[in-house]
């Protein structure tokens, strides 16, 4: 039955899509509709090489990090440094890297697309990897030491099936943050030039800002959904629920209405359900690191900061010397940074709170009731394909038109930022809500919980941690669109004269790394990146870690 | 007088394509001031049969009567308490204890008298504004027994509920419920047990209900004929002879 439901899903899809590109290559007037197909290769083929490329890359390393101390002191706080700057902030500086080495030839800019989106894909893999690694219970590792089973037949007959579960749901991830930054890997606008790979991204930025096409845009961000979702359900969907049955832990799969009787729901469901994720990696890594002495932690520190100092020194092929620390810092803007702080703190804060509401009821209601569940489960799906960042060009040029120039641009920022943000709580509601323990439910009902009563007194207790673990998710991914969000760096006219820039840390942080000097200035990038990492990271000890400790005593026994 | 007639229970779960009957014909009746308890192996639908009665689970068919009355939804006449204690984790002992008055609309003075007092009687004096997370399994428990009789009911149900400790919390614990059973304070005189440990079942119970292996049906019924406080008579040839009783019956039933 399930197998029928498959290959109907498979053949109806394969149809409407080839369909649709058809229909698409007729009926659409634009120089370039006829290499959609070969675009829509070109992507796949990137997304699923840079995906290959970060299992190689992460398998190791992850076992490597959570099996060896040594090694476990540097990658950690360096990985978890370097996943908390915002990837777009430090994209002109990989692509000034590699457009220099290769001569300005497309083999750079692929290779910097490729190295974009790794940065954005290769942490749920690594994470994932350690997470479970870290997770083979106690009594396996003895069990297997007692069998001698070491070296080789370890790896093969332990790690790697432990790693299985999580290497999928990682996969499925990195996936996901591909197709997210796609758009803003393959099409840069950079000190005037224009890099840009062929590919579906490419095609839709150029819709966009060179033919000016809302109506292309709009078809092409259809079509790229549709891919997405169609990718997901053939492939990670079933690869999920069947690696589900091979965890330590029981990975949390919902009830997807007409979907099936147990189907997982989207990829980024499985931030929660499985565990390895970022929350789970940062709370990993801080338990693992309060085991260390503050010799050793000096140590990490000392070598993560000689990693971006190395980072620096090959980005600007030389050793900075005092003058140029003296232009760096002798922009005038500079003396706005407090504010322009201020202001993209509280728009990321507005997005965040719409998007805490919206998820809250959202999630409750989906949790709890299976005809919401109906309506917001596909909802969710379609909505975590859609390219976040494609959606930007078309909000802006319909707000601006309605609303104005300026508080187009704004609505469209936090607009954006709420669509980015909105999936993480809501999925990590639905997963808490569903995760309350049957027994305190009974209690629940025994003692009368009803209505207000009910939601105040157990629900929402209950799910206190997730909202915390959503709020980190959000707000990174946050920071990555507002990054995006507030500077578009395009000519003036092209939207009829409308101001391209909303003032705040992450149109300076654009201004400075993408404009030619004075204005476009590495140092300074690197300074202004470390303020985001260092607000970043401070959030994160301030807040959220102090949450999830206190909210640590409510985790219910089972 | 009867309080609780179960008469003819049967109830089914579905899993997927799988349907699995539980209970099967299922009729017992327990009196005002009896302290029953209901044996089986694992799976038998001990447990179900205890949330029908407390109206968590719905029948098939045959019904729960209390007091006469079909009994189909909870009510704070009928309490209970978990094997894994059911507390909220994110609320102090007090609090535990005090929110399932607040429920009820009880005033508030009155109730944090009452939430004061339980928790003192089940030996928790001190602990009123600790976390369930840092209480020990047995004082955990006695927050749930706090909890459910501050809602003064006039049965409580137990499910397997010191089987999740070790034996010597688990004998201080069972003699506290023993204790509090004979407080005349206490509105509570109707006891229903569900456990797997048939020691503990002739050790606690007035009269102890076998059941059999799934479905769940009751065999036999055996009246533990055995003077109170029993403390004494853990090493009577009598409390053996009831124990060695119901073990054979279970024995048969496999």
């Amino acid at each position: 039955m399930r197998r029928e439901r498959q290959a109907a899903i498979f053949i109806a899809g394969l149809l409407a899509i080839v369909a649709a590109y058809w229909l698409v290559m007729r009926f659409v007037q634009n120089p370039e509709v006829s290499f959609l197909p070969y675009y829509t290769f070109r992507t796949l083929l990137r997304i699923a090489l840079t995906l290959g490329i970060s299992i190689v890359w992460g398998v190791p390393f992850g076992i490597l990090a959570s099996t060896n101390k040594t090694a476990s002191i540097i990658l950690v706080p360096f990985i978890d440094l370097l996943q908390s700057v915002p990837i777009l902030g430090y994209f002109p500086v990989i692509i000034l890297f590699f457009v220099s080495l290769f001569h300005g030839s497309e083999i750079g800019i692929e290779l910097s697309a490729i190295l974009l989106l790794f940065t954005s894909m290769a942490w749920a893999i690594f994470f994932g990897v350690v997470g479970a690694v870290k997770g083979i219970p106690v009594n396996i590792i003895e069990a297997a030491q007692g069998f001698g089973v070491t070296g080789i037949n370890y790896i093969r007959h332990v790690l790697l099936p432990a790693i299985g579960p999580s290497l999928i749901s990682g996969a499925t991830l990195a996936w996901c943050d591909g197709w997210f930054f796609m758009i803003a890997a393959e099409y840069v606008v950079y000190l005037g030039a224009t890099y840009s790979v062929p590919g579906l991204g490419s095609y839709l930025a150029k819709a966009a800002y060179v033919y000016n096409d809302l109506n292309l845009s709009l078809i092409l961000l259809v079509l790229i959904t549709a891919i997405v979702l169609y990718i997901n359900f053939l492939t990670w969907h079933p690869l999920m629920e069947r690696v589900a049955t091979g965890t330590y832990k029981p990975v949390v799969r919902v009830g997807l209405s007409g979907l099936g009787k147990l189907g997982t729901i989207g990829p980024r469901w499985l931030r929660i359900g499985d565990r390895f994720h970022r929350p789970k990696s940062i709370i990993l890594a801080s338990k693992w690191l309060k085991k260390y002495t503050r010799l050793e932690k000096a140590i990490a520190l000392a070598m993560s900061l000689g990693g971006v100092f190395a980072m620096i020194y090959f980005a600007l092929g030389q050793i900075p010397s005092p003058e140029a620390f003296r232009q760096a810092f002798s922009d005038p803007e500079l003396l706005n940074l407090p504010i322009y702080i201020v202001l993209t703190m509280g728009r990321l804060a507005i997005a965040y709170t719409i998007s805490l509401g919206i998820a809250l009821g959202m999630g409750v209601l989906a949790a709890e009731h299976k005809r919401f569940a109906a309506v917001f489960y596909p909802i969710y799906d379609i909505g975590q394909a859609v390219p976040i960042l494609a959606l930007f060009p078309i909000f802006f040029v319909y707000f601006s038109r309605i609303f104005g120039g300026r508080i187009g641009l704004e609505m469209t920022a936090i607009l954006v930022l709420v669509l980015d943000m909105i999936w993480y709580m809501f999925l990590n509601v639905v997963g808490a809500v569903k995760s309350i323990p049957g027994e305190i439910k009974e209690v629940g009902r025994l003692l009368g919980f009803k209505g207000i009563g009910r939601i105040v007194h157990m629900v929402i207790p209950a799910i206190l941690p997730a909202i915390v673990t959503g709020s980190i998710l959000s707000w990174g991914t946050g920071w990555n669109t507002i990054i995006f969000a507030e500077y578009m760096p395009y000519e003036m006219d092209m939207f009829g004269g409308l101001p391209l820039e909303l003032p705040g840390l992450g149109s300076y942080l654009d201004k400075t790394g993408y404009l030619p000097p004075p204005k476009g200035n590495p140092i300074r990038l690197f300074f202004l990146l470390g303020i985001v990492a260092s607000i970043v990271l401070s959030m994160e000890g301030l807040i959220w870690r102090r949450l999830l400790k206190r909210f640590e005593k409510y985790r219910v026994e089972v | 007088m009867t309080v609780l007639d179960i008469e003819h229970v049967t109830k089914t779960f579905q899993f997927e394509q799988t349907r699995i009957r539980v209970l099967e014909d299922v009729s017992f009746s327990v009196k005002e001031d009896e302290f029953l308890c209901i044996v089986g192996p694992s799976g038998c639908g001990k447990s179900t049969l205890l949330r029908i009665i407390a109206g968590l689970e719905h029948t098939d068919s045959g019904e729960v009567l209390f007091h006469g009355q079909p009994q189909r939804s909870p009510t704070p006449k009928i309490t209970m308490i978990f094997q894994l204690f059911g507390l909220l984790p994110w609320k102090t002992a007090f609090q535990n204890v005090e929110v399932a008055l607040e429920v009820l609309g009880v005033r508030k003075e009155t109730r944090l008298e009452i939430a004061r007092s339980h928790l003192k009687m089940v030996g928790l004096e001190g602990f009123e504004n600790t976390y369930p997370h840092d209480l020990s399994g047995g004082m955990k428990q006695r927050v749930g027994i706090a909890r459910a009789l501050a809602l003064q009911p006039e049965v409580l149900l137990m499910d397997e509920p010191f089987s999740s400790l070790d034996e010597l919390t688990a004998k201080n614990l069972r003699s506290l419920v023993m204790d509090l059973r004979r407080k005349s304070s206490l509105s509570t005189n109707t006891f229903i047990m569900v456990s797997h440990n048939v020691e503990e079942a002739v050790f606690i119970a007035d009269r102890v209900i076998v059941m059999s292996p799934r479905p769940g049906k009751v065999v036999e019924e055996v009246n533990v004929d055995i003077p109170r406080p029993r403390m004494s008579y853990l090493r009577d040839p009598i409390y053996f002879k009831y124990v060695d009783q119901v073990m054979e019956i279970l024995e048969r039933t496999k």
